[in-house]
C-alpha cells in the first residue's frame, strides 16, 4: 500500500502447509517474523487473504476466505489472528488466477484493490471511503461493471466472459476510524468478525477488494471429485424426503444440516441462500432484503443490518454492548459522566438488551452506537471503539471486571462461547489459540444441541463412540469424548489432551482450507442411517481427487500440527507466556452453567451439564505442561524446541526463536 | 499448488469499460469486430449474414428437459461447476451449460435468476445456425447440441437464443458456442447422460431445484420454472402463497420445546429500504 506496487509471490514455495491457513502463516513469518513483535496498526503488519485448493470447486461448505494477521482486537496482546468469511469471494479468487492477496504498507490516502483475473489494479477510493459497506459494495461493483445489471453475460474486454458480479469484501465507517470492532463484510451479511481486520483495512486506508475472475480450477481426477461429491449427498438434508422428518423437521434448526436456520430474526418469506458450493444454505435472502445473508451472531445483535452497514464484528459487539449496559447501571459511565454518551437514544432490542430480533435497519439507539463508533467524536464513542478489554483496561477496571465475569472475556479480549469448564475443548483450544475458537461442528453442533434435545438420537455412548472413530489418529481412545471429571479419563485427563490436539489441528489444517465451522468436521449425522459422519473418510477423498496427492487423513493432522507449532512459534515472538494462557478468575471461582455433553461417570455413559463445575488451577496448570509435552514444546514455558522444530522442517523458525531467546 | 493462472491477456476493465465482442462472418472467414454495444442481441442483425428468420421447419420434440425452481435455488452454483466438470474436466462458472445469476442484495424472489438451456420446441439456436453445428441430434432423443467441430463461432447461436439471456454459452478456450446436451457427451463423468440417463446439474443441486422431465412444457420460460417445493419444504420455514405462516422454526438444538416456540416473533412489516 506504501509503494502502491504489486508483485507476484509464487505459492509453490509453500506447498508443504498445503494451502490456506498454513499458507498465510508462513507467509506472515517469512516477511515479517523477523521484526515481531509490532502493533498491529503498524504499517508493518500484512493482511493475508487465502484460498484453498477447494475454493472455486464444488467441495460442501468449503468457500471461506482465511483472514491473517495482527488483530488489534485481540487482547493483551494483538496476537497474530485468524477470521474468515463465507460467500463468493475465494471462488472468484481462484477463478481469476491466484491463490491469495497479501496486503503490505500503508497508504497516504484511501485506494481499494481491483483484481480482474491476471490484472490487479491499486484504485482510488475516493466516493467511496466513507460509505457504508453495502454502499461501497455496490459503488465498486459498478466501476468494475459500468452499467452492472444481474443477469446479463458481460465480456470484461477480450474473450473473459462472466455472467457473476464482482465479489468485494469491505471495511466499513467503524473500521475506518480504526476502531478495534471493525469486522470484514462481503455481501450484506458474511463477516470476518474476529480480530478487528476491519480496523487493519481502515489503518492502511484500504477500503475494499474487489475480485472477478473468468478462469476455472483444474481438477486432477475430474471423474473422482464428480463420484466423491455424488457420494457426498447421504450425509445432506434431502429437502424433499428427508430421513426421520418427524424427528428432524421440527427443530434441530442448526444440528440437522438442513436449509434455514441460520438466521434467528427472520420470519419474511424468504429463500434459503448457501454461500459458494454449499449444500447447507443456512443464510436467507427476504423479500425486503433485510437480514439478507447474516446468521446466527449476525442476526442477534440489535440492529443487525445496520452492524453489518457500519462494519462491526457480531462477536465484539456482543461483548462490548453488553459492557456498556453494566457500565451504565453502575454509573461509570453515562449521562453526568466524563463518558456521558450525549444524546444516545434508549436501547431498543438485540442480543442481551431485550431479547432476539432487532433485525432491519429503524433501532435507532444501535444505528446511534455504531455512528459513535465510527466517528469517535467524544470520549463515549472513542472508549467504546476501543471495544470491551480495551474500555475495561481505559477505565482501570480490567482485572476486577473480567475476573469476577462481569464482562466474560475469556479468552483473549474475546467472549466466552460454550462453557469453558465443561467443554473444554472449546475452551482449552481457545486458550491455546488466540481467540474464541468458533469451531461449531466438534463437539457443538451436533453433539451438544442434539444432547440438550429431551430425546437425543444417540446415547452418550453411541456418540460418544461415534466421535472417538472419527477422529484419526486418536480412534483407538475411548475416552476421547469424555467431558467428565473423572481423573482417569476427563477433563484433566491424557484423553483431553489428545482431543484438544485433534481439535487444533484439525482446525489449523481443514478449517484453514476455508472450510465452514457449521459443516465440518462431520463426525455424526442425523442424515445418515448409522449417524455416522463424512470426517474422516471425505476430506482426504475431496483432496486427492482435486490435488492428485495421496494424503491420508493422519497426514493432514500432521501438517495440522505443524501449522499449529508455526502458529504458536509467532505467538511467542509476541510474548506469549505459559503463564497468559491462563482463564479469568470466574472460571476457577464461579460455577459453569451448564453444557450437556457425554461424560463417563461411575462406569457409565450418560449425557450430564456438568452444572456448577469449576475448573480447577492446579489441575488445569498440570494439563497445559502435559499438553505441551505432548505437542514438542518445553513444558516449562510452552515454546517449541528445537528438536520438534527440526523435526517439522521449520530450522528457520527455530533460528529466529533462537535469536529472541524464545527457543523452548 | 492447484490453480489456474490465466494466460496474458488484455483486461480493459481498468478503462471502466466493458467491451462485447461480435463476429462478423463472410464466406467463411471470421473477423473480429470490437464494439462497444448495449446488448449482444441488439447488436444482431447488424452482426449476422443475413437477417435470421424464426425456425420455418419443425423439429422432433427433444425427450428431455430441465425443470427449475428458483424459488428453491440457494445459488450455491454446485450446478454450473458441475456442468463444467463432467464436460471440461476443469470447475469453471463461465464454461457452465447453466448459468445461475445472483445479487446478494437483492430482494427475494428477484435475487436469483436461473438459466438452464430449454431444449425449445422451436429451437431458433439450430434454425438460424449457418454451418448447421447447431443440431437436433435424433440419435438422443433428439436433444438439441452443438457440433464443436462444425461451429465457426460467428455466435449466430446466441443472439438468435430465444431467451433473453441467451443460453447457449460462449466457450472462450475454444472460441466456440456450447450449449446443454442433457450429459450426452461427458468425458469425465462415470454415469450414462442424455434422456434416459442423468444429468450432472440435477444430480449434484443439494436443494432439487432442478427436475430432469421427457415432458414438454409450456413453451416460455415460466413454463419450465415450476414449484418443486414438497411439504417438506415448507416444514423448514419457508412461506409461500399456498403456505403463508413460517411453520417449524427452530434454532439450534432449542428446537420446538424450547427457545424457538418463545422466541418472540419478529413482525412481518414492510420495512423500509434496506439500504437507505
Amino acid at each position: 500500500m506504501t509503494t502502491k506496487q504489486i508483485s507476484q509471490l509464487e505459492t509453490e514455495k509453500y506447498a508443504e502447509f498445503a494451502g490456506g491457513h498454513g499458507m498465510g502463516s508462513a507467509i506472515f513469518f517469512d516477511l515479517v517474523g523477523n521484526q515481531l513483535p509490532f502493533p498491529a496498526f503498524d504499517p508493518r503488519n500484512l493482511v493475508i487473504m487465502t484460498a484453498s485448493p477447494f475454493a472455486g470447486t464444488f467441495v460442501p461448505g468449503s468457500g471461506r476466505c482465511e483472514v491473517q494477521g495482527l488483530g488489534p482486537g485481540l487482547y493483551p496482546v494483538e496476537w497474530f489472528a485468524h477470521s474468515n468469511f463465507g460467500g463468493r469471494f475465494t471462488a472468484q479468487l481462484k477463478f481469476a488466477g491466484w491463490d491469495g492477496i497479501v496486503v503490505e504498507g500503508a497508504s497516504d490516502e484511501p485506494v481499494w484493490i481491483n483484481v480482474v483475473n491476471d490484472q490487479v489494479k491499486i484504485e482510488s477510493a475516493k466516493g467511496v471511503w466513507g460509505l457504508n459497506t453495502w454502499d461501497a459494495q455496490e459503488e465498486i461493483s459498478k466501476r468494475v461493471i459500468p452499467g452492472l445489471k444481474m443477469g446479463e453475460w458481460v465480456e470484461l474486454a477480450q474473450n473473459y466472459h462472466t455472467s457473476q458480479i464482482p465479489a468485494v469484501v469491505t471495511c466499513g465507517p467503524v473500521g475506518e476510524s480504526l476502531s478495534r470492532l471493525g469486522c470484514l463484510l462481503h455481501g450484506p451479511g458474511s463477516q470476518a468478525a474476529l480480530g478487528g481486520f476491519g480496523a487493519v483495512f481502515g489503518s492502511k486506508k484500504l477500503k475494499a477488494i474487489s475480485v472477478l475472475g473468468t478462469g476455472g480450477v483444474p481438477i486432477a481426477d475430474p471423474k473422482a471429485l464428480m463420484d466423491a461429491r455424488l457420494w457426498f449427498r447421504q450425509f445432506q438434508w434431502d429437502v424433499d424426503n428427508p430421513r426421520d422428518p418427524e424427528i428432524f423437521e421440527n427443530g434441530y434448526a442448526l444440528i440437522a444440516g438442513k436449509p434455514k436456520g441460520g438466521n434467528v430474526a427472520n420470519r419474511l418469506p424468504s429463500r434459503a441462500v448457501a454461500c459458494a458450493s454449499c449444500p447447507r444454505g443456512c443464510k436467507e435472502r427476504t423479500e425486503d432484503a433485510s437480514t439478507n445473508e447474516a446468521v446466527c451472531a449476525g442476526t442477534m445483535v440489535g440492529g443487525n443490518d445496520v452492524m453489518h452497514q457500519y462494519g462491526a464484528g457480531h462477536w465484539q459487539v456482543m461483548a462490548t454492548s453488553g459492557y456498556i449496559r453494566a457500565l451504565m447501571r453502575e454509573g461509570v459511565i453515562g449521562e453526568g459522566t466524563e463518558y456521558d454518551p450525549g444524546d444516545l437514544p434508549a436501547q431498543g432490542g438485540g442480543f442481551g438488551g431485550g431479547g432476539f430480533g432487532g433485525g432491519g435497519t429503524g433501532n435507532s439507539y444501535w444505528e446511534a452506537l455504531y455512528k459513535k463508533m465510527s466517528t469517535r467524536d467524544d470520549k463515549f464513542g472513542d472508549l467504546i471503539a476501543e471495544a470491551a478489554a480495551r474500555m475495561a483496561e481505559k477505565l482501570g477496571r480490567y482485572p476486577k471486571d473480567v475476573n469476577d465475569g462481569t464482562v466474560r472475556l475469556t479468552y483473549w479480549g474475546t467472549q466466552e462461547h460454550y462453557t469453558s469448564q465443561v467443554q473444554v475443548d472449546w475452551g482449552y483450544g481457545s486458550i491455546f489459540g488466540e481467540r474464541d475458537l468458533m469451531l461449531h461442528m466438534m463437539s457443538n453442533y451436533p453433539l451438544h444441541w442434539m444432547a440438550q434435545e429431551r430425546n437425543p438420537y444417540l446415547t452418550a455412548e453411541e456418540a460418544s463412540d461415534l466421535y472417538r472413530q472419527a477422529m484419526v489418529p486418536y480412534e483407538d481412545d475411548r475416552y476421547l469424548v469424555d467431558y467428565g471429571e473423572s481423573p482417569e479419563t476427563g477433563i484433566y485427563s491424557d484423553s483431553k489432551i489428545r482431543l484438544v490436539a485433534w481439535v487444533k489441528h484439525y482446525e489449523k489444517f481443514w478449517m484453514g482450507m476455508g472450510f465452514c465451522g457449521w459443516r465440518w468436521p462431520l463426525c455424526i449425522t442425523n442424515n445418515t442411517a448409522d449417524r455416522r459422519g463424512a470426517t474422516p473418510h471425505a476430506e482426504p477423498k475431496f483432496w486427492n481427487a482435486i490435488t492428485g496427492q495421496n494424503m491420508t487423513f493422519a497426514d493432514s493432522m500432521e501438517i495440522g500440527h505443524k501449522i499449529y507449532t508455526l502458529d504458536r512459534s509467532i505467538w511467542v515472538l509476541q510474548g506469549r507466556t505459559k503463564k497468559m494462557e491462563t482463564f479469568p478468575d470466574y472460571i476457577y471461582d464461579q460455577g459453569a452453567g451448564g453444557n450437556i455433553l457425554p461424560m463417563y461417570i461411575d462406569g457409565e455413559w450418560k449425557y450430564d451439564a456438568g452444572r456448577g463445575r469449576k475448573l480447577d488451577r492446579a489441575k488445569f496448570e498440570d494439563f497445559k505442561t502435559r499438553f505441551y509435552k505432548f505437542e514438542g514444546y518445553n513444558p516449562e514455558n510452552g515454546f517449541p524446541t528445537e528438536a520438534t522444530l527440526a523435526e517439522m522442517n521449520m530450522p528457520e523458525v527455530a533460528e529466529t526463536l533462537k535469536k529472541n531467546n524464545k527457543l523452548g | 499448488m492447484p490453480g489456474s493462472k490465466k494466460p496474458e491477456k488484455e483486461v480493459d476493465a481498468a478503462k471502466n469499460k466493458v467491451s462485447r465482442r461480435t463476429f462478423l462472418a463472410t464466406g467463411g472467414a471470421i473477423v473480429a469486430v470490437d464494439a462497444i454495444v448495449s446488448s449482444a442481441t441488439g447488436n444482431a442483425a447488424a452482426a449476422s449474414p443475413a437477417s435470421p428468420a424464426p425456425a420455418s421447419e419443425s423439429y422432433p420434440a427433444s425427450k428431455g428437459y430441465i425443470l427449475y425452481d428458483s424459488r428453491k435455488c440457494a445459488g450455491c452454483t454446485t450446478c454450473m461447476l458441475s456442468c463444467s466438470l463432467v464436460h471440461y474436466g476443469e470447475q469453471n462458472l463461465a464454461l457452465s451449460r447453466i448459468q445461475i445469476m445472483q445479487d446478494s442484495f437483492g430482494k427475494y424472489p428477484n435475487d436469483i435468476v436461473m438459466a438452464p438451456c430449454l431444449h425449445c420446441v422451436d429451437p431458433t439456436c439450430v434454425s438460424n445456425c449457418p454451418v448447421d453445428a447447431a443440431y437436433v441430434d435424433t440419435d438422443n432423443g433428439n436433444v438439441r447440441r452443438i457440433d464443436t467441430e462444425k461451429c465457426i463461432g460467428c455466435q449466430t447461436c446466441l443472439r438468435e437464443c430465444s431467451q433473453e439471456f441467451h443460453r447457449t454459452v460462449w466457450n472462450t478456450s475454444l472460441n466456440k458456442s456450447s450449449k446443454c446436451d442433457l450429459c450426452i457427451d461427458t468425458p469425465y463423468w462415470s454415469e450414462t447422460g442424455g434422456p434416459g440417463g442423468k444429468q450432472a446439474c440435477v444430480e449434484s443441486c443439494p436443494f432439487k431445484a432442478l427436475k430432469f422431465t421427457d415432458e414438454t412444457p409450456e413453451q416460455t420460460a415460466e413454463g419450465y420454472n415450476v414449484k418443486l417445493r414438497n411439504e417438506h419444504w415448507f416444514r423448514l420455514g419457508f412461506q409461500d402463497e399456498d403456505n403463508p405462516q413460517p411453520a417449524g422454526r427452530g434454532f439450534g438444538g432449542f428446537g420446538a420445546s424450547g427457545e424457538g416456540s418463545r422466541r418472540r416473533k419478529t413482525e412481518s412489516k414492510t420495512q423500509p429500504e434496506a439500504k437507505e
